[in-house]
């Protein structure tokens, strides 16, 4: 396995955690928690960001592994 | 002329409807939490209610002035009670102190009738069996006695330790003995094709369940009438976490990994941002 696609799998379930986080802030009733919820997938989101521009660099870098 | 027997059916009938209607108007104290007067206004209504049914009582109408008196002063009482303290104690009794600052004050004791063995034997009901834990006990109106524990002696909370708890609101109930509770899933601010679908994952239907609760962020626990079947608990929760720490995980991996530096840094940060978030997530996800 390459560095890409390792660092594509790790971005892969971080997804699934933000779109779990974003289910519950808006399912939650209790305003604290929706917040928590909100601000912590707030979080997840900025390092998801930058996994997706690591993500773009090593495509450029190893063309050949592009799509794995 | 009605025969004796018609004449005691309708005035038991009579009884019965009047008692229900004042024992609602009257609050729903529990029997535990009956004072002394309430005791013996209860055995006078109930004695007069009787006399009355009986036809012991022939004349309907002082009978039921009687009750009447019975049933209403109560409620004047109480009515008063509520509006001056004064009368309240009067009326109810006021809360003795028994210790303070740890030490037994022997005088409020006497006037309560209580000896010291007593005393013991109620701290001993409230799971004290050394009185030099009790900083502060009072007898309450109806005789029990409550107690304040020494600070060093209270139970630890939350709070003292400085721990994180995670915040809910109360769960809904939503499924009752095979009926689907539209009320609790409005409360959430579900609907019906929620549950539906909730109950499609697991492959269940509403039938089978006895109960469903929804807690405040959306997870379904249900118990089945047959306890035969084992039903999948929700899991989401402890998968999120447990992805959210592998991920963390990873991005050091890649830290470590990677010989740029600027890279490096980048990967380190967002390490860090995840920890951040697994610290806060915490309490909440690992119940």
């Amino acid at each position: 396995m390459t560095v890409g696609s390792q660092v594509k799998q790790t971005q892969a379930s971080l997804k699934g955690v933000k779109a779990t986080l974003d289910l519950y802030a808006l399912q939650s009733a209790n305003e604290e928690e929706k917040q928590l919820y909100e601000r912590n997938s707030k979080k997840v989101a900025s390092v998801l960001n930058f996994l997706e521009q690591r993500v773009a660099q090593l495509e450029f870098e190893e063309p050949q592994y592009k799509g794995f | 002329m009605l025969a004796e027997w018609m004449i005691i059916l309708v005035r038991s009938l009579l009884m019965f409807v009047i008692l229900l209607v004042f024992l609602r108007m009257a609050g729903s104290k529990q029997i535990s939490q009956m004072t002394y007067s309430d005791f013996v206004i209860g055995i006078a209504t109930g004695a007069i209610a009787a006399l009355i049914s009986l036809n012991l009582i022939t004349n309907l109408a002082y009978g039921l002035l009687g009750l009447a008196f019975w049933l209403l002063l109560p409620l004047l009482v109480n009515y008063l009670s509520l509006k001056s303290k004064m009368f309240h104690d009067l009326v109810y009794g006021n809360q003795t102190i028994l210790i303070k600052h740890g030490k037994v004050l022997e005088d409020n004791l006497k006037k309560v009738r209580y000896t010291g063995e007593e005393l013991l034997s109620q701290l001993r009901r409230k799971n004290v069996f050394n009185i030099a834990n009790v900083e502060f006990a009072v007898m309450e109106p109806n005789g029990d006695v409550s107690v304040l524990l020494k600070p060093e002696e209270t139970p630890i909370t939350p709070k003292q330790l400085e721990w994180k708890v995670p915040v809910a609101g109360e769960p809904q109930t939503v499924i009752l003995d095979g009926n689907i509770v539209d009320e609790g899933l409005r409360n959430q601010g579900l609907n019906r094709s929620w549950l539906q679908s909730e109950l499609d994952k697991q492959g269940l239907s509403v039938e089978n369940i006895f109960i469903g609760q929804v807690d405040s962020a959306g997870d379904l626990y249900v118990d089945l009438f047959d306890d035969a079947i084992q039903v999948p608990q929700p899991t989401t929760k402890a998968l999120v976490y447990a992805t959210l720490k592998k991920c963390e995980a990873d991005l050091e991996l890649y830290a470590l990994a990677t010989s740029q530096q600027q890279v490096k840094q980048g990967y380190q940060q967002a390490a860090e941002q995840l920890s951040e978030v697994i610290a806060e997530l915490r309490p909440q996800l690992r119940r």
